[in-house]
């Protein structure tokens, strides 16, 4: 059938269309028109980063049939900065550090000029209003609210835009160096760009959480199907079948091999044109399933083996002992014990997985979303058998990651498609599929002990965790290794008996996740010190600064810490608040029990610390920066997923060199024109990178004054292309090149536990103030006060930004996040925070500098995350006298734990 | 997709036409906040979409003689809560309907996608039901009319008969001293689908409740119409008394299933909670109207 001509108005312009009236304005926008601005992150009207307006009203792209969208005034991200409104909002965005990873971004402002069209001056609950179609996982929503309330301000030119002085970049708040693409839309993620004439693959994953399968014939599909190119299977593996972070454990299959482990699991990949994929039924498929019994968590001890390589199902375990935790609590005059329950919790960057792969001669390029572009590099080079020199990855603009995109997805399969067919490749997993294939949060089943002396001094700690890590090993080690070290928290506690182990079952790799299981084991250790605070006759905020670490300390690995231990300043600073939040609370219950009131109000706190790095192990990274003809080029392969280690690397370079930051041009990335910065992960970039940057900024100024022949505290300066030492000329024929690397120390735990598994730590401590309805069971945040260690604040609107970003995703975790497998493979069952449940964030930023770290830096991205969920939990306890033992605290848990 | 059909004609007459003649291949298009969903999800595949949104009948909202609404099927929320009047009338049926999805979806979705649709979780249906509100409804045979709550027949389905238009609802006129509303409990602060949801609408004479009716959603396979609930607080001044057995009637009516959602223990006792309040606050719209 032809399809009809329709016309439409798009920012401005008309634009004639061949398409079914059926097919979606988002396709047409980004297919046919090439607006990718305009992004997907569900296809389904619940993330709203399609968000465009039509006729001026905000509507979802995707859910707009286009013949409806037929000669009405369609407008986009693109067409934003040509009215003063949406540059000024742009600008807004840009100041305020609303725009992160940027995959929401478009979305934002489309739905934010909308309101600002009306009213240019909107008071919170109009954003929040406006805006509460738009997901964003970033940045729990506080900057964007700040930029959409401000953005009046800049239609008439506005704050000028900080650009701190040669040496004057660290602690500015600079602007993100990467943000001009976000909040244009023209940012290049997964799912933007391809090579010309890229077919598509689209892989084939398991309905079932374990199944032997079998292939019949093919060619039938493949014959009715004269767009279906090839399939590929185990047998088409070039190279080692198989991926996984560590070295010694490539367990997961890229096509499995006869059995599939979790729903999700990848049997089998089509490549083709797009069309024809797209016809192509499930059902279609000459696939014949034995669904078997699924190894769950309640069996998998003494069960069935998920993988014959482990037959206990248990993966690692990790321990760390120090003295004799069992007499220690015997001994102790009080003691309290838990037991919990957390569930899968699911990444949900808005962005799913997304990118190409092409064959250049011998070698191949794989474009994609990643937090770990070396990590991908060695996983396509092992799966293609090809040495690694062969391949090139060249990391897409991220759409969010927080440990999720750092196992392959989509890389190794589109590299042996591209390989075999020697044409380019591309796919764009749907959300569904993303969720159902992607690694998870660990389910964490916790008892934990604890005791105290009279004085409320801890005394012992007993923390046994089963972790369940799923079908395939991911990051699972690393999770129950870096459980015991911190599961006591940041607290003196003489004798420590700690156990956590990962655990197979047929269910979704967990892997890493913010935090790596120390989120889970923080609920169960603050709940501990709530219940012994009350025991004592303690104030909740000064049992725990009775407790608390302090420079000078030894840890139960039996690291003394000698510098950064800020976790008493936090507290410090916290203690006014604590005080007056506690007031308001006890006021409000009084006016409540005096009027007959069903909400109970209450406040929290909650503290953690956080190891940066990996954990007892070398995880050096390289930065490289040049100056020559081609002028002053900082090269950082550190991935920036939105936190902003793009900006912040150049601060702390710029100044460890002597010139501005606006004075570099930035390649980034790709591991052909980089050197390894290792993964963006466990926190490490600012503190790891930062110090490599600092390094190699350094020696490139080195390499400037011996070549200038001048002294340590000579002014550079660089004009038209020359560089200036000391106001004179220095001749710039060949490259002078700066390199850095750092390796923070450590030492790797001993059978007990024992070493020096981080070079330094990040302390937090958290309030929060909320009420409780106690006939519903529902939680309304009033406000969170985050006050946090991080040594230096680089950038502070970016420490900011993480903190805020961590704290939604903290509520996520405490009050409605549960991914269940076959249930929630959407975001309209999975839910994550929107804008109206994110409260007010004040975040109280403590500096004790750690002199390991550049300018006294150290990591601020997960630290964010850890201490919400406790604190909001011990609010709920303040407010109601109710223990949650099963997270998330959903409303029905809620009354149920009422009712005991 | 592209051996898809898309009708977009101008009058209802046509559209029931080209409905019928595809004989159940065909799907109505409103919003299509649902349908896109469906057809993406490959849970929906049809043949012929006809799209009603240029259909004047059902894309306006009338006052009736008697002083009612007549709403057309395919009016978005965002459409509704223009109108300078409808909102004073029926705070409560705007509230619901305005309860749907985002901005982004009610500037798009429609009262009559959400009943056709017929997911037990529907907002604008408790509402609808507690309004009284009545469908009119045009297929081959002809134009009939039936009330709101006789249209889902369960999750997904509805008692309309092949080749079947939902046309417009029609609310009737508002005696003074009346008032509705709708409250629904989810977890999240929005974007997110009824636990459970409930529609009351009273009028009040001196304080003395003279016509009640109650919605509930989400609590069984289709939404419903209390009458029990409705019973006990007609003749009442609403006391403590009437309120408890009205939300025991309510909590009675409950027929839910166990999810991720929440359980019937606690659908259960949520749909007597917000009988209570939802009450509450018709009685204190009619104590002013
Ligand atoms: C992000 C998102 C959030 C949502 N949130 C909510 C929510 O909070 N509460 C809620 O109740 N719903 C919600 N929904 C569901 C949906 O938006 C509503 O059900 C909406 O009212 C559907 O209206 P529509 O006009 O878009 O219907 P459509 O999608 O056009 O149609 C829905 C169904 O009804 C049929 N139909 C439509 N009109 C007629 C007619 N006149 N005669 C016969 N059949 C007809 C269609 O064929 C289709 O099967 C949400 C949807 C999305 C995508
Ligand atoms: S892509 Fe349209 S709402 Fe998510
Ligand atoms: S910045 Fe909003 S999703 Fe990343």
């Amino acid at each position: 059938m032809t399809s009809p001509a329709l016309l439409l108005l798009v920012n401005g312009e008309t634009r004639r269309v061949l398409a079914p009236g059926q097919t979606r304005l988002s396709t047409i926008l980004r297919d046919e028109l090439g607006l990718t601005g305009t992004k997907i992150g569900c296809d389904a009207g619940d993330c709203g980063a399609c968000t465009v307006r039509i006729d001026g009203a905000q509507a979802c792209a995707c859910l707009v049939p286009v013949a409806q969208a037929a000669g009405h005034a369609v407008a986009t991200v693109e067409g934003l900065a040509a009215s003063p409104m949406g540059d000024a909002l742009q600008r807004a965005f840009l100041h305020h550090g609303a725009a992160q990873c940027g995959i929401c971004t478009p979305g934002m402002l489309m739905a934010a000029s909308e309101l600002l069209a009306g009213e240019a001056r909107p008071d919170e609950a109009a954003v929040a209003a406006a805006l509460g179609g738009v997901l964003c996982r970033c940045t729990g929503y506080r900057k964007i609210v700040e930029a959409v309330r401000d953005a009046h301000r800049f239609l008439a030119g506005g704050p000028a835009p900080v650009a701190p002085a040669a040496g004057c970049a660290v602690g500015e708040r600079l602007a993100r160096a990467d943000g001009l693409a976000k909040v244009g839309g023209t940012d290049r993620f997964g799912a933007d760009a391809a090579p010309d004439g890229a077919l598509w693959l689209r892989a084939v994953r398991s309905p079932h959480p374990r199944a032997r399968f079998a292939f019949g014939d093919w060619a039938p599909l493949l014959a009715r199907h004269p767009g279906l190119v090839r399939v590929l299977t185990a047998a088409d593996v070039p190279g080692r079948n198989g991926f996984g972070i560590y070295p010694d454990i490539k367990d997961q299959p890229v096509f499995a091999p006869g059995e599939v482990r979790y729903r999700g699991d990848c049997l089998c990949a089509l490549v083709g044109d797009r069309a024809a994929l797209e016809a192509i039924r499930t059902e279609e498929l000459p696939i014949a399933w034995t669904p078997l019994a699924p190894v769950t968590l309640d069996d998998a001890l003494g069960g069935e083996p998920v993988q014959a390589r482990w037959p206990d199902n248990v993966l690692t375990t990790g321990r760390v002992v120090s003295g004799d935790a069992e007499a220690a609590l015997r001994a102790s005059r009080h003691s309290a014990a838990i037991e919990i329950e957390t569930g899968f919790v699911e990444h949900a960057y808005i962005e799913p997985e997304a990118g190409w792969a092409q064959r250049v001669g011998d070698r191949i390029e794989v474009f994609a979303c990643t937090q770990a572009p070396y990590m991908d590099l060695e996983e396509v080079a092992g799966v293609l058998g090809l040495p690694q020199a062969a391949v090139r990855i060249i990391p897409s603009a991220c759409g969010g990651g927080f440990g999720g995109k750092l196992d392959v997805s989509i890389q190794p399969m589109l590299a042996i498609a591209a390989w075999l067919l020697r044409r380019p490749v591309r796919a764009v997993l749907p959300r569904g599929e993303s969720m159902a294939s992607s690694t998870k949060r660990h389910p964490a089943r916790i008892a934990a002990r604890a005791g105290c002396d009279a004085a409320g001094r801890l005394t012992g700690f007993a923390f046994e965790g089963r972790y369940e890590t799923g079908a395939y090993a991911s990051w699972g080690p690393t999770v129950a290794g870096r459980v015991p070290v911190h599961a006591m928290g940041p607290y003196r506690v003489p004798a420590v008996a700690a156990r956590a182990r990962a655990i197979f079952t047929n269910n979704p790799p967990a892997g890493a996740f913010r935090g790596f299981g120390v989120p889970q084991a923080a609920i169960a250790q603050e709940a501990l010190w709530d219940r012994l605070a009350d025991a004592a006759g303690l104030d909740r905020l000064e049992f725990r600064a009775l407790n608390a670490l302090r420079a000078g300390d030894v840890t139960a690995t039996g690291q003394r810490l000698a510098h950064s231990v800020g976790l008493m300043a936090c507290l410090d600073a916290l203690r006014p608040r604590w005080r007056a939040l506690r007031a308001t609370a006890a006021a409000a219950n009084a006016l409540a029990d005096a009027g007959g009131g069903r909400q109970r109000h209450g406040v929290g706190i909650g503290c953690m610390w956080y190891g940066i790095g990996n954990t007892g192990m070398s995880n050096p990274s390289t930065m490289r920066i040049t100056l020559g003809p081609e002028g002053l080029v900082f090269h950082n392969g550190a991935v920036d997923i939105g936190q902003g280690s793009t900006t912040a690397l150049l601060q702390i370079a710029a100044d460890a060199l002597g010139l501005p930051t606006d004075a570099f041009r930035l390649v980034l990335g790709d591991t052909d024109l980089t050197e390894d910065a290792g993964k963006t992960s466990a926190s490490r970039q600012t503190f790891v990178s930062g110090r490599a940057a600092a390094e190699a900024g350094r020696a490139l100024r080195e390499a400037i004054l011996l070549r200038a022949n001048a002294g340590p505290e000579a002014r550079l300066a660089l004009r038209d292309g020359a560089l200036l030492v000391d106001g004179r000329p220095v001749g710039l024929e060949s490259t002078l090149e700066g390199i850095g690397r750092f390796d923070p120390p450590t030492r790797p735990l001993d059978a007990d536990g024992q070493g020096i598994p981080y070079a330094t730590y990040g302390f937090a401590a958290q309030l929060a103030a909320l009420s409780v309805d106690l006939d519903l069971g529902t939680v309304h945040l009033q406000r969170i006060v985050a006050a946090h260690d991080v040594g230096r604040a680089i950038n502070p609107t970016l420490v900011e930004g993480q903190i805020h970003g961590g704290i939604a995703q903290g509520i996520g975790l405490a009050l409605m996040e549960e991914y269940l497998p076959g249930h929630t493979e959407n975001l309209h069952d999975y839910l994550i925070p929107t804008i109206g449940d994110v409260p007010e964030i004040e975040c109280l930023l403590i500096e004790a500098p750690e002199p390991l770290g550049p300018y006294g830096a150290k990591g601020i991205g997960e630290p964010a995350l850890v201490a919400t969920a406790p604190a909001i939990l011990s609010a709920i306890r303040d407010a109601t006298g109710a223990t949650l033992t099963r997270i998330p605290a959903l409303p029905h848990r809620i009354l149920e734990a009422l009712r005991r | 997709m592209t051996d898809i059909r898309y009708l977009a004609p101008g009058t209802l007459d046509e559209a029931v036409n080209a409905f019928a003649a595809a004989a159940g291949a065909a799907r109505i298009l409103a919003g299509g906040t649902d349908l896109l969903v469906q057809m993406r999800a490959g849970v929906v595949r049809p043949g012929v979409i006809v799209d009603i949104k240029k259909i004047a009948e059902m894309t306006t909202i009338e006052e009736t003689p008697e002083g009612g609404f007549r709403i057309g099927a395919a009016v978005s929320g965002a459409r509704l809560a223009e109108h300078p009047r409808f909102g004073k009338a029926w705070p409560g049926v705007l509230e619901a309907v305005n309860l749907i999805g985002s901005k982004q979806v009610q500037g798009r979705a429609s009262p009559g996608g959400n009943l056709c649709n017929a997911s037990p979780a529907g907002d604008s249906v408790p509402a609808m039901i507690a309004a009284g509100a009545v469908v009119t409804v045009q297929g081959p045979h002809g134009r009939r009319q039936m009330p709101v709550e006789a249209v889902p027949a369960g999750p997904g389905r509805t008692n309309l008969t092949p080749g079947e238009i939902l046309v417009s609802f029609t609310l009737p006129p508002r005696p003074a001293g009346s008032g509705d509303a709708y409250l629904r409990m989810i977890p999240r602060t929005e974007m997110d689908i009824a636990v459970v949801g409930c529609g009351v609408s009273l009028t009040l004479e001196g304080g003395k409740v003279t016509a009640a009716r109650v919605g509930l959603g989400a609590v069984a396979p289709t939404p419903l119409l209390v009458g029990p609930a409705a019973e006990a607080l007609i003749g009442s001044r609403l006391e403590e008394e009437a309120l408890a057995a009205a939300a025991a009637a309510c909590s009675a009516a409950c027929r839910p299933i166990d999810d991720k959602r929440g359980t019937i223990a606690y659908r259960t006792k949520v749909a007597g909670v917000l009988l209570r309040r939802t009450a509450a606050i018709a009685a204190e719209r009619a104590g002013r109207a």
